[in-house]
């Protein structure tokens, strides 16, 4: 069902293709749902649970938080690099702009 | 039928027709039926449908419908909205795939626009009607049916044949918000593109559903809430309203409209207090009612709720349940007077109160209801103000002082607590109070498909927790009220067990647009916020307190 839609390694690209792979490959996705970090890579998922995935990189890596930032992740700051017994940490990433932010009435 | 308009025949708007080829713009939910007729001398239906919907749906009801008595009266018939074609408003469609499926009824009951239904045959009266499907599609169709453990082998299991489950998505309806993708847990459905192909499928398909009739009641357990969409009694908010795509308040009025209508069928009513629930329900001509409804001014509808309830009771109608709805803005705040003089009245009038924090209608302001830090128009986060400064106002909390009062907070997300809130407040003999948590997608700042996850998050979180306040439970406050359905009802915060975190507001604050302002480039809480996370925790520990889980 859950299809891999595309791919990049991490340790041979760095942060700013990561971030570039991500811009450029946005599209393919469908509205973003949630995100999953394991301890070495990294998933953005839509709501047809379709992903991306970016192996190399994972919730103790300092990178990490530039690319949950890129899609809008709702995670907590304080303990993202944090160790856990689960397999994987998973994050919301349905936070938008409310409409007209910035007018003031 | 057909009918006649300018002088020329015209196909009617409830049969098929050139912009209609399929008859999916059709009266009727689960099955196809004529127009609901009204006794009223001042309301020709048929004229109205016919002539004034078509007027609008063709483009020139504005400018060209004479203001002749029908139309300046700005009455609606019941159930127009189901008229009304939203095929072309989103690029995307949910695809159902059967196999998956496990008939659990999620995605039906948390649809905002009663765009996906549901229905289960026994195998032999499916197998015969299937027949009755033209031959070129009868495959098509027949693959889109699913053989659930819920329906076909437990039906076995009675002695009855299997039973068959559809899942259909009414292409005029949906607005392609992917809430119900969301929810579906079992991988059953999933967003397509809207070629011609997949909309000519969509279409078919619907109006087959529509064909066959009703689901078999063998099939449908009654005390199994979350299956009374499976009825087409239950259908009482038909769709077709003019909600933003997502819209939490969509879905807590069909399923409060599913449950009184489970219990009452149409004979009850709605008084709605202006905001965005009567505009989008009432957006001329078009009417996703099919229940008496009125709109009074923001701050006044308890009151006129009051008056109805008096006439209603001269005609000897007082079994008849009268549901007065409205916004945070109307109640919490511009109508909250007439709200208290309601329950303090004793009379038999149920409140719903539609919760998003945000006045959403006028275009997002502070009210009493809005969380402290909240960015909004009103209370915009700048330099030296950082959003909303004041606390929370409990509704509930409020409700519950008044005398014997029902009182309950819950959300669609809670399905069983929504239900059992609903059907408490109908049994209960006096005054109810519903306040429900509801998104506004576009104010609150989250996508159009987060509408249960974020009302999920708002109760994990202590920002919104449920209750169910009965005065018939006993003679205390702690016997009357039950925090159940709130997770780690005993500890402070819910710890989530998988990451062993504590999940509290400022979790819920990072997951929403409108708090956005509120952290730090590093994601670090504002001391606002902070302090709205105590705010929420003393609120919890209140309640707690008051049901003696503390």
């Amino acid at each position: 069902m859950a299809e891999r839609l595309a791919d990049f390694d991490f340790p041979s690209g760095g942060l700013d293709a990561a971030l570039e792979f991500i811009k450029r490959t946005r599209a393919e996705l469908r509205t973003l749902r949630k995100v999953r970090v394991w301890r070495d890579k990294f998933h953005i998922i839509d709501v047809n649970k379709d992903y991306f995935e970016i192996r190399g990189i994972g919730y103790a890596h300092a990178d990490i938080v530039p690319l949950l930032k890129s899609v809008n992740t709702a995670y907590n700051p304080e303990t993202i690099h944090d160790s856990i017994d689960a397999p994987y940490k998973e994050f919301d990433t349905g936070r938008r702009h409310p409409w007209a932010e910035d007018r003031v009435m | 039928m057909s009918a006649v308009v300018n002088g020329a025949p015209k196909a009617s708007m409830n049969e098929a027709n050139e912009r209609d080829p399929y008859n999916n713009n059709s009266y009727g939910t689960l099955v196809d039926q004529q127009y609901k007729k009204v006794d009223l001398p001042v309301l020709d239906v048929l004229d109205f449908n016919e002539r004034i919907i078509r007027g609008y749906e063709e483009g020139y009801g504005e400018k060209h419908l004479p203001a002749d008595l029908s139309l300046a009266r700005s009455l609606v018939p019941a159930g127009t909205a189901t008229l009304r074609d939203f095929s072309n408003i989103s690029p995307e469609i949910p695809e159902y795939i059967p196999e998956n499926c496990t008939a659990c009824m999620d995605c039906v009951t948390e649809c905002p626009d009663t765009a996906i239904l549901g229905k289960v045959l026994s195998e032999d009266e499916w197998e015969a009607k299937l027949l009755t499907i033209p031959e070129d599609d009868r495959e098509m169709f027949r693959a889109q049916w699913s053989k659930t453990k819920k329906y076909y082998d437990a039906g076995k299991k009675k002695g009855l044949p299997g039973g068959m489950f559809q899942i259909i998505i009414d292409p005029s309806k949906c607005k392609g918000c992917a809430e119900c993708v969301t929810v579906c847990d079992d991988d059953a459905l999933k967003m397509v593109n809207k070629t011609d192909e997949v909309m000519t499928r969509a279409r078919k398909t619907h109006r087959y559903f529509k064909n066959i009739g009703p689901s078999n009641p063998k099939y449908i357990n009654d005390s199994l809430l979350i299956d009374m969409m499976l009825k087409e009694e239950t259908h009482i908010y038909v769709g077709g309203a003019g909600s933003c795509a997502g819209c939490g308040e969509g879905t807590a009025l069909r399923m409060l409209c599913s449950a009184t209508g489970s219990k009452f069928g149409d004979q009850w009513g709605i008084v709605a207090a202006t905001g965005c629930n009567t505009v989008y329900t009432s957006t001329y001509p078009y009417n996703p009612y099919l229940v008496p409804w009125t709109n009074s001014l923001f701050e006044n509808a308890p009151a006129d709720a009051i008056g109805v309830r008096m006439r209603w009771n001269q005609l000897g109608w007082q079994n008849r349940p009268l549901w007065c709805i409205g916004g945070d803005g109307a109640m919490f705040d511009i109508g909250f007077q007439a709200l208290s003089r309601l329950l303090a009245s004793g009379m038999n009038v149920k409140l719903f109160v539609l919760d998003t924090q945000v006045y959403s209608n006028t275009g997002g302001q502070a009210s009493t209801s809005s969380f402290t830090g909240q960015n909004t128009k009103m209370s915009v986060h700048g330099k030296t103000v950082f959003g909303k400064q004041e606390r929370r106002k409990e509704i509930a909390q409020i409700a519950m002082m008044h005398p014997r009062t029902y009182v309950a907070q819950t959300t669609c997300a809670h399905v069983n607590h929504f239900y059992k809130a609903v059907l408490g407040a109908l049994e209960f003999d006096g005054p109810a109070l519903i306040c429900c948590y509801t998104t506004c997608q576009p104010e609150h700042g989250v996508a159009d498909n987060m509408a249960g996850e974020q009302a999920r998050l708002a109760v994990d979180s202590r920002a919104f927790p449920l209750l169910v306040f009965d005065p018939r439970k006993g003679d205390t406050i702690k016997s009357r009220l039950s925090l159940q359905g709130n997770p780690g009802v005993k500890d402070d915060w819910y710890i989530n067990p998988k990451t062993k975190e504590a999940v509290t507001f400022v979790d819920f604050a990072r997951s929403e647009g409108r708090f956005a302002k509120h952290f730090d480039k590093d994601g670090n809480p504002s001391e606002t916020l902070l302090a709205a996370k105590q705010d929420r925790l003393e609120n919890w520990h209140l309640l707690q307190e008051l049901a003696g889980a503390r």
